[in-house]
């Protein structure tokens, strides 16, 4: 995600989630891999055990199965059961029911012919030629040391481990592949605008300055109407222009914070805008405390009000109404717009997302209330119903 | 009360000590080979304790050289056994009473 901070673009939830559900999937399988491999890995190192000890076993067998076949033929003269210290034994009839037994680990697979039981003694078993004593399984056990499968733990463990830190790794690369035409096509349109908003510079300025200018109170009303439409238009390309400047240069703008004065700011924006709401009949109600000062760059908290105000005017009704209240803590935009749905609402931040394509502008807007109020830890709460208008309130710490 | 319980169990414990003493060892006493041995011969032979059964109830039922465990000499000295004239209840019981007296369950040490 560092690549894409240097590169200035910010992915959507959804493409995050995407990445991360990919990223988890890629290294679930990873695990799963490297899980089968530690099983056969085991298995070969436990089979290879065995097979060492089964040279050893199979003496042990011969000599009990000698002993056990005397002690058959002369059973009517003793009865006592072949022991020996360097093994334990178990004698089992063809109905599997135990004979007698010298075995510590008492449970017993005889299906199997050699194997580790889970309190490490090594069970080997055979069957003898003749059921001596009507025995037909015989089973030898010996004890194993448990250092071999602590060796075999650490070493998987430290070899999991370094295999699965690469796969990270890898995994990492491959993400970063996986997400380079995204990349390029975000980075492509981020510098399409930056060129273009580099070029409009020049003429927005003169626009707007040389309108400025113009002594309107000299004349005549139907030029005063021409010149007004002008200067909305011209407030519209210099709101955009400004836009897309702090979109595109936001992270290296350095912020100078001050206590601002928000009353004044406020009303100096609702001046700015009231020639775009007068187009649109739209009435200012102003609930605005006086001396409500804020600690914060006053071009981000005017480019943040703008926006609000921008969007308010846009989505509202002919004849409609914004209350704007400015409270201790709080700033409230309401409008008499159309409003908006849930789902619109859970998309409200994501850059070039428009919602009504019948107003102009690029969706970045409400992009960039995000990342000022993320800068200052403002939080944005919006609420909104279809047809009576949506809320904005802007709230900040005391 | 108690003398009479003891007494009639003494005497179902010889009644039916009595099928495998009379029909059976009575015979095997005539011959020189005790009849342990033909017990560990099955049980070389058959292991399990159902199997021996099985085994001894089948040949006593009907002996043949097919069926019997003792070797061809034996045989060719003694030759086969008649059938038994026990029926299969009274047959049973004296096979029960022969495995609980050689079996090796519990007698080894």
């Amino acid at each position: 995600m560092l690549a894409l901070k240097n590169w200035d673009i910010d992915l959507i939830r959804s493409e995050k989630r995407t990445l991360l559900g990919f990223f988890s999937l890629y290294m679930i399988l990873c695990l799963i891999i490297l899980c089968f491999f530690t099983f056969i890995y085991y298995s070969f190192q436990k089979d290879l055990l065995l097979q060492e000890k089964r040279v050893e076993l199979q003496n042990y067998t011969s000599d009990f199965t000698l002993r056990l076949k005397d002690l058959h033929i002369n059973f009517d003269k003793y009865k006592y059961y072949p022991r020996d210290e360097r093994y334990n034994s178990a004698i089992f009839d063809s109905d599997k029911k135990e004979i007698f037994s010298t075995l510590k680990s008492k449970n017993v697979d005889l299906k199997k012919v050699i194997y580790l039981t889970q309190d490490d003694k090594i069970h080997f078993i055979t069957q003898p030629e003749s059921y001596y004593l009507g025995t037909k399984y015989v089973v030898i056990e010996i004890s194993q040391n448990r250092n071999w499968i602590e060796e075999l733990f650490d070493f998987l463990f430290y070899f999991n481990g370094s295999i699965f830190i690469i796969m990270l790794i890898i995994g990492y690369f491959l993400l970063n592949i996986l997400i380079k035409p995204m990349k390029d096509a975000l980075y492509l349109l981020d510098r399409f605008i930056k060129d273009t908003t580099h070029e409009l510079n020049t003429p927005v300025s003169t626009i707007v300055s040389n309108i400025e200018m113009i002594d309107k109170d000299n004349l005549d009303e139907k030029l005063k109407k021409k010149i007004t439409r002008i200067d909305i238009g011209a407030k519209t390309i210099s709101n955009i222009y400004d836009d897309l400047t702090y979109l595109t240069l936001n992270n290296k703008i350095v912020s100078q914070n001050k206590n601002f004065d928000l009353s004044y700011i406020l009303k100096q924006r609702l001046e700015y805008f009231k020639t775009l709401a007068n187009v649109k009949k739209i009435v200012f109600i102003k609930e605005i405390q006086e001396n409500i000062f804020i600690y914060i760059d006053e071009k981000k908290i005017s480019k943040l009000i703008d926006n609000l105000l921008s969007n308010a005017i846009k989505y509202n009704k002919i004849a409609g109404f914004i209350k704007i209240t400015l409270k201790k803590n709080s700033l409230i935009i309401e409008d008499s717009g159309k409003g908006m749905t849930k789902e619109e609402l859970e998309n409200l931040f994501i850059r070039y997302r428009r919602f009504d394509k019948s107003v102009g502008g690029f969706g970045i807007g409400l992009n960039i209330v995000s990342m000022i109020a993320k800068e200052y830890n403002l939080e944005v709460v919006f609420s909104s119903e279809i047809n009576k208008g949506t809320k904005v309130e802007v709230k900040w710490q005391k | 009360m108690a003398k009479i319980i003891i007494v009639i169990l003494l005497t179902l414990c010889f009644s039916k000590a009595d099928i495998y003493e009379q029909n059976c060892v009575t015979c095997h006493q005539q011959i020189p080979v005790s009849i342990d041995k033909f017990f560990y011969r099955y049980l070389l032979k058959y292991s399990s304790q159902r199997a021996v059964k099985v085994a001894l109830f089948d040949y006593l039922k009907e002996p043949s050289k097919d069926k019997t465990v003792m070797p061809e000499a034996f045989i060719l000295r003694f030759d086969i056994k008649k059938a038994s004239t026990l029926n299969d209840k009274e047959l049973k019981e004296a096979i029960d009473i022969y495995w609980d007296k050689y079996q090796v369950f519990g007698k080894l040490k």
